[in-house]
C-alpha cells in the first residue's frame, strides 16, 4: 500500500499508540474527580497540557481540548460571534477555509451576521489591500487558515495581524492551524484563537485543541464546565490528550529535519510529473507536504478510484468535501477543467523515495489508461 | 566544547578549609549538570566547566542557581599568547556600538608586555577595528577581561550573577517545616543559600486536607531541588493530633498548641534524622501565632536551634523572593493545608504559658510518638508520568 493522503489523516505512531493504551489502562479516574484516582489523572493531564503549551508556544491555561479541529473552529467562531455581537455583527473570512469554518459562517449569516469573503490573489494568497478595506468599525472577527488544506497555501499571519491592527485593534483574529501543525513555523502571538487537530500529527483521531489567548473571553459551545475545563464541558479524554502531547513533542523535535525531507520528496514528485499534461495548483507559497494538481481531462473522482486499484491512496480535494467542486480552486480559477479535476497528493516525512517513484509510474499508467480520447 | 568560568562567592573568605568548600561545589555542579557530562577544572580562585556548545545556555542558567557561585561567565581560551592573537579574539567578542573597558591580569609574569600595556594595545586595536566603540573606564557596558596565564590566555566579558552563598551541604543538614504557603519554601531557600542541606517535614491532616495540597508541597520541595538540594520530603500524619486539639482543648489556643506539637515532632524527628537545626517560615507579627509572645510560648517546648530566616522580612519582600525562585505560582494554588483548617475565629495573640500547660494536661502525648512512628517519605525523584509523554 502506498498512502499519500496524510493531510486527510495520519496513521498513529507506534510509541504514541503505546501511550494511549497505557494511559487508558493505568489512569481510570476522571480528571474532574476529587479522589486520588482523579487527582492522578488531573496531574497527568496538567503535565501533558504543559507540554502541549510549551510546544505550541503559549501558556497552559490557554489550551482548550475539543473533539477535533472542526469543533475548535466552531467553538472559536460561534464563541466570538455570540460573545461580541453587541460590538458588531461583521465577520471576515476567506475561501481558503475548511468546511467547518465555511458552514459555521453560513449558519451565522442565517442568524443575522454579515459575512465577507476576502478576495484572493492569483497565487492563492489573501489580498491584503482588500482585507484592509474590508475591516470596519463593527468587524468583530477575522478567520483565516494558516495553511489551506487543499492546495497548501500558507497565509502570512503576522502581516494579516498588522493589517487588522492598523484598521481596528479590537478585531479578534482566529486561524485554523490544523494543516500547519508540524509542517511549518508559526507564532501564536499573531492570533487570538487557533485550531489544531491531533490526528494530523500521527496521534489518534478524536481530539482537537483550541488555543485561546488568556485575556480573551468567548461563549462556550458545549456546557458542563468545570475548573479543569472552563470553556468546554465534558470529561477530559486523558488517553487522547496524552497521546497528542507525545505526538506533538515528537513533531516539534523533528520538524526542521522533516520539512527538509518532505521538500526533497515533493521536488522528486514534481519533477517526475513534469511530462504529464496537468495543471499544478500548488506553488512555492505552499507547504511542501501538499501537492495539488488538476488533471484537466480526467474527472478527479475517477482517477482516485483507479489509483486505488493499484493500492495507492490519494484524495480529490479534502476528505470532508470529497464530492464537491473545489471551493478554493473555484475562487481562483474560472476554468471548469481546473476546478473540477483537482487531486491532492499529501506527503509525509515517513514517505519513502521508492513510494514516490512507484506513485509516479502508476500516475502515468493510470492517466494514459483513463484518457480515452486524445 | 565551550568554556564556562565560575567565580567563587563567599567561600573565598575561607583559608584552611577552602578546598572542602570547593570540592563540595564541584560535586554540586556535577549533579546540577549531570546529563551534560561537564568537564570540571578547579583551582584555588576559580573553576572552569567545559560543556558542549548545544547545551551551553541551559548549563549557564543552571549554574546561576547553584549556591557558592558569585558569577558565571562564558570564556574563550587561546593557547597562542601573542598580542595579535589576543587582539583578534577580542574583536570577535565585542560588537559595535557599545562602551567598553579592557582589563588585563597577568599571572604569567614571564610574559613580556605588562598588563596595562596589553589593555591599552587591545583597546586601541578594538577602537580601530570595530565600529562605533567608546571607551568608558567607570561604567562600561562591556567589561572585557584578559587573563594571561602559563597555559594560555582567557578572555571573557561580564557574566551573569550567581546565587551567592555557600555550596549547599558544606554547613550541615537541617529540617525545614514545609507547608504549601509562600513563606516556608522561601525560608528554605535562604537557609540553603548559607550552605545548609535540607530535609523537608510536611504535616498532613488527611482527609481534612487534600492530596492536591500534598502535591503542592512536593512541587515546592522540587523547586528547592533545582537549587542543588537533594533532601527528602517526609510526611507527618497529623490528623489525630489536630482532631484531639480541636475536640478537647481551649479553641482560642488551638493554633498555639498545634504549633507546640509540631515543634515537638520536628525536634524528635531532627534528632533521629541527624539534622542540626529546625528551619521554618515564621515572620514576626505576620499572624497571631507569630507574635513575639506566641513565638516564645511555642518555642518553649524545645531548646533545639530554630532558624527563622524570615523573622524580620516583610510579606512583600518574601513574595518577591518567592517569585524569583519560581515558587510563588505554586504556593498560591488554593488548597487548604493543616494550618488553615480548624481555625478559631479569634486566635489568641498573647497566649499565657500557664494556661497552655494546664490545657495540655488534657492531651494524650502518645499521639506524638505515634505520629513520629508513622512518618513516611515521598519521592521527589523522577516523575513516572514522564514515561507517558
Amino acid at each position: 500500500m502506498i498512502y499519500l493522503d496524510y493531510s486527510a489523516t495520519t496513521p498513529v505512531l507506534e510509541e504514541v499508540l503505546d501511550s494511549y493504551v497505557k494511559v487508558t489502562r493505568d489512569f481510570i479516574g476522571n480528571a474532574n474527580s476529587l479522589h486520588n484516582l482523579g487527582v492522578k489523572s488531573k496531574d497527568l493531564m496538567l503535565k501533558a497540557t504543559r507540554q502541549v503549551a510549551s510546544c505550541l508556544g503559549c501558556e497552559f491555561n490557554e489550551i482548550i481540548y475539543t473533539s477535533g479541529a472542526s469543533e475548535s473552529n466552531s467553538t472559536a467562531i460561534k464563541g466570538v460571534a455570540f460573545k461580541y455581537q453587541s460590538r458588531g455583527k461583521h465577520i471576515i473570512t476567506s475561501k481558503l477555509e475548511h468546511k467547518s469554518v465555511l458552514e459555521t459562517m453560513d449558519f451565522l449569516e442565517s442568524k443575522g451576521f454579515e459575512i465577507t469573503y476576502v478576495p484572493l490573489l492569483k497565487d492563492g494568497s489573501v489580498n491584503l489591500v482588500e482585507l484592509e478595506k474590508l475591516i470596519r468599525e463593527d468587524t468583530i472577527l477575522v478567520s483565516i487558515a494558516a495553511v489551506n488544506s487543499e492546495v497548501g497555501y500558507k497565509a502570512p499571519l503576522k502581516t494579516i495581524r498588522q493589517v487588522i491592527n492598523k484598521k481596528n485593534k479590537k478585531v479578534i483574529f482566529h486561524s485554523d492551524m490544523t494543516q500547519a501543525l508540524g509542517k511549518c513555523k508559526f507564532s501564536l502571538k499573531d492570533v487570538d484563537l487557533a485550531s489544531f487537530s491531533s490526528h494530523k500529527i500521527y496521534a489518534p483521531k478524536g481530539l482537537g485543541v483550541l488555543y485561546k489567548r488568556s485575556s480573551l473571553e468567548i461563549e462556550p459551545l458545549i456546557y458542563g464546565l468545570t475548573d479543569n475545563c472552563p470553556y468546554r464541558g465534558g470529561t477530559p479524554a486523558l488517553p487522547l490528550i496524552v497521546s497528542f502531547a507525545k505526538a506533538l513533542r515528537i513533531a516539534t523535535e523533528t520538524m526542521e529535519f522533516n520539512i527538509k525531507k518532505v521538500e526533497k520528496l515533493k521536488n522528486m514528485l514534481e519533477n517526475g510529473l513534469k511530462e504529464a499534461e496537468i495543471h499544478v495548483n500548488s506553488n512555492n507559497t505552499c507547504v511542501p507536504h501538499i501537492f495539488n494538481l488538476s488533471l484537466l481531462k480526467i474527472k478527479s473522482e475517477t482517477f482516485v478510484r483507479a489509483l486505488e486499484k493499484e493500492n495507492i491512496f490519494i484524495s480529490t480535494n479534502t476528505a470532508c468535501s470529497s464530492l464537491e467542486a473545489s471551493t478554493i480552486l473555484k475562487a481562483l480559477y474560472d476554468d471548469k477543467n481546473i476546478n473540477t479535476t483537482s487531486i491532492r497528493i499529501s506527503i509525509s516525512p515517513y514517505t519513502s523515495e521508492s513510494e514516490i517513484n512507484s506513485f509516479i509510474d502508476a500516475f502515468y499508467r493510470t492517466y494514459d489508461s483513463l484518457l480515452l480520447k486524445r | 566544547m565551550k568554556l564556562i568560568m565560575i567565580k567563587y562567592a563567599e567561600l573565598t573568605t575561607k583559608k584552611d578549609n577552602r578546598n572542602y568548600f570547593i570540592n563540595t561545589l564541584v560535586k554540586n555542579i556535577e549533579s546540577a549538570l549531570f546529563e551534560f557530562d561537564p568537564i570540571i577544572e578547579k583551582d584555588y580562585f576559580r573553576m572552569f566547566v567545559k560543556v558542549d556548545e548545544s547545551v551551553l545556555d541551559e548549563c549557564v542558567l543552571r549554574l546561576t542557581k547553584v549556591f557558592g557561585i558569585h558569577e558565571v561567565t562564558i570564556a574563550s581560551f587561546i593557547e597562542d599568547k601573542s598580542i595579535d592573537s589576543i587582539c583578534s579574539k577580542a574583536k570577535n567578542l565585542i560588537c559595535s556600538g557599545v562602551s567598553f573597558k579592557v582589563e588585563t591580569n597577568r599571572s604569567d609574569k614571564t610574559y613580556q608586555i605588562n598588563s596595562m600595556d596589553v589593555s591599552r594595545t587591545v583597546g586601541g586595536y578594538l577602537l580601530k577595528n570595530v565600529s562605533n566603540l567608546k571607551v568608558d573606564v567607570h561604567s562600561p557596558e562591556v567589561h572585557l577581561n584578559i587573563e594571561i596565564r602559563k597555559e594560555g590566555v582567557y578572555l571573557y566579558k561580564n557574566g551573569l550573577k550567581g546565587s551567592g552563598g555557600y555550596p549547599t551541604g558544606t554547613l550541615g543538614k537541617a529540617v525545614l517545616m514545609l507547608s504549601g504557603g509562600i513563606d516556608s519554601v522561601v525560608a528554605g531557600y535562604l537557609t540553603m543559600k548559607r550552605g545548609v542541606k535540607l530535609d523537608f517535614l510536611y504535616f498532613e491532616s488527611l482527609p481534612h486536607t487534600s492530596l492536591e495540597a500534598r502535591k503542592k508541597v512536593v512541587e515546592l520541595a522540587s523547586v528547592l531541588k533545582k537549587y542543588g538540594n537533594d533532601g527528602k520530603l517526609y510526611v507527618v500524619p497529623f490528623t489525630k493530633i489536630q482532631e484531639s486539639i480541636y475536640r478537647d482543648l481551649d479553641n482560642q489556643y488551638m493554633i498555639t498548641i498545634m504549633r507546640r506539637m509540631m515543634y515537638r515532632i520536628a525536634e524528635k524527628f531532627a534528632k533521629k534524622n541527624k539534622s542540626l537545626a529546625i528551619v521554618n517560615g515564621e515572620s514576626i507579627g505576620q499572624v497571631a501565632s507569630q507574635t513575639l509572645t506566641s513565638i516564645r510560648v511555642v518555642n518553649d517546648v524545645t531548646n533545639y536551634p530554630i532558624i527563622r530566616p524570615l523573622a524580620s522580612f516583610d510579606k512583600l519582600e518574601i513574595m518577591d523572593i518567592a517569585r524569583k525562585i519560581g515558587s510563588y505560582d505554586i504556593s498560591i494554588l488554593p488548597y487548604e493545608d493543616c494550618c488553615t483548617i480548624f481555625v478559631p475565629t479569634h486566635p489568641v495573640i498573647n497566649p499565657n504559658i500557664e494556661h497552655v500547660y494546664s490545657e495540655e494536661k488534657k492531651f494524650d502525648f502518645s499521639l506524638i510518638d505515634e505520629a513520629i512512628d508513622n512518618i513516611f517519605s515521598v519521592d521527589l525523584e523522577k516523575d513516572e508520568k514522564d514515561d507517558y509523554l
